[in-house]
């Protein structure tokens, strides 16, 4: 199945630089919740483009429908790569309305809040299909190691989907993005800090590297 | 004392509807010992199956899985365990999956999975 999928997409992006057909190139980010998407989101529209994708909190599931920014050109150093910017809901296999609860929402709001993050987590996998390459963003301090990271990755695999890893809040002490590669060795993996701006340089000549 | 059911299912029962069948006995309470390891498509499958039936008394699953993996690592091993599992129709591995109110979290190092209830 994962052979055919490749040929197909081979087949498909032959015919399109045979016919020259300019398709616009849709740049996913993708992970578990609250590993730092909206902010690495942010900050790639804030470097290129001047202005904020959508809104980062503490709270789980803060990010609840697909967000895109059309038209993020990167260019840097002689070379340019535009596309869209899909911000994506964190994935995960369980929504409790009670942690929301636990975070200080009412318990009506949370309970919505909860359905809206369901809702969000089918959206994001439904949209996966549709991503020319995707970054996938892992909180650096956590396990690398956990189901949600590895159903992702091996989805982007069987899809034949180009991945760079992005091992986020390095920022923090007990960020260890060694383990990330250590773990996911054959993906291209740079640890940044969203939050700060740290090490964005080396992210962006990577995606420029890896798709420019 | 801990009341928890455990039950050992054969891959080749959960065929037809697969997802259904596993949400419907985690629903139940029940964590699955599965004796193969779900495809990637198929573990993101139960993840969109599991979400459609999040509510209010069930707030989803925890889910782990681990692919046999040969000491050997060669291209004719490969080819060798790509046979294999297509004449047995699954993956060579294991999947545990139950209901996150029972089990707190599965730990997954690339030779064990540890449950932790």
């Amino acid at each position: 199945m994962t052979i055919i999928i490749r040929i197909r997409r081979k087949f498909s992006s032959f015919l399109s630089r045979l016919f020259k057909k300019k398709k616009e190139l849709k740049i996913g980010i993708y992970g578990p919740v609250n590993s730092g998407k909206t902010t690495l989101a942010n900050r790639i529209c804030l470097d290129w483009i001047g202005e904020e994708l959508g809104k980062v909190s503490v709270i789980p599931h803060e990010t609840r429908e697909i967000q895109m920014k059309e038209n993020v050109t990167i260019d840097k150093d002689g070379k340019s790569l535009t596309f869209n910017l899909v911000d994506t809901p964190g994935i995960a296999t369980k929504v409790d309305f009670e942690d929301f609860v636990k975070a200080g929402l009412k318990k009506t709001t949370a309970k919505e809040r909860a359905k809206e993050a369901t809702k969000g987590i089918i959206e994001a996998i439904k949209w996966l299909d549709n991503m020319d390459m995707v970054l996938v963003v892992l909180d650096s301090t956590q396990d690398p190691l956990n189901q949600v990271n590895v159903t992702i990755l091996g989805n982007l695999d069987a899809r034949g989907i180009p991945v760079m890893i992005v091992s986020n809040k390095v920022d923090l002490k007990n960020s260890n993005t060694a383990t990330v590669r250590e773990i996911f060795p054959k993906y291209n993996t740079i640890g940044i800090s969203a939050k700060n701006g740290d090490n964005m340089n080396d992210f962006y000549d990577m995606m420029l590297h890896n798709i420019g | 004392m801990l009341n928890i059911k455990i039950k050992l299912v054969p891959y080749e029962t959960l065929k037809e509807d697969k997802f259904v069948n596993i949400l419907k006995k985690i629903q139940e309470d029940t964590i699955l010992l599965i004796d193969a390891k779900l495809s990637a498509d198929e573990e993101l499958h139960l993840i969109k199956d599991t979400m459609q039936s999040v509510n209010e008394r069930f707030s989803g699953i925890e889910l782990g899985s681990l692919e046999l993996v040969s000491e050997k690592n060669g291209n004719l091993t490969k080819v060798r365990n790509a046979i294999i599992e297509k004449i047995m129709g699954k993956k060579r591995g294991l999947t545990i999956v139950g209901p996150a109110s029972i089990i707190q979290k599965i730990k997954k190092n690339p030779r064990e999975l540890m449950l932790y209830i």
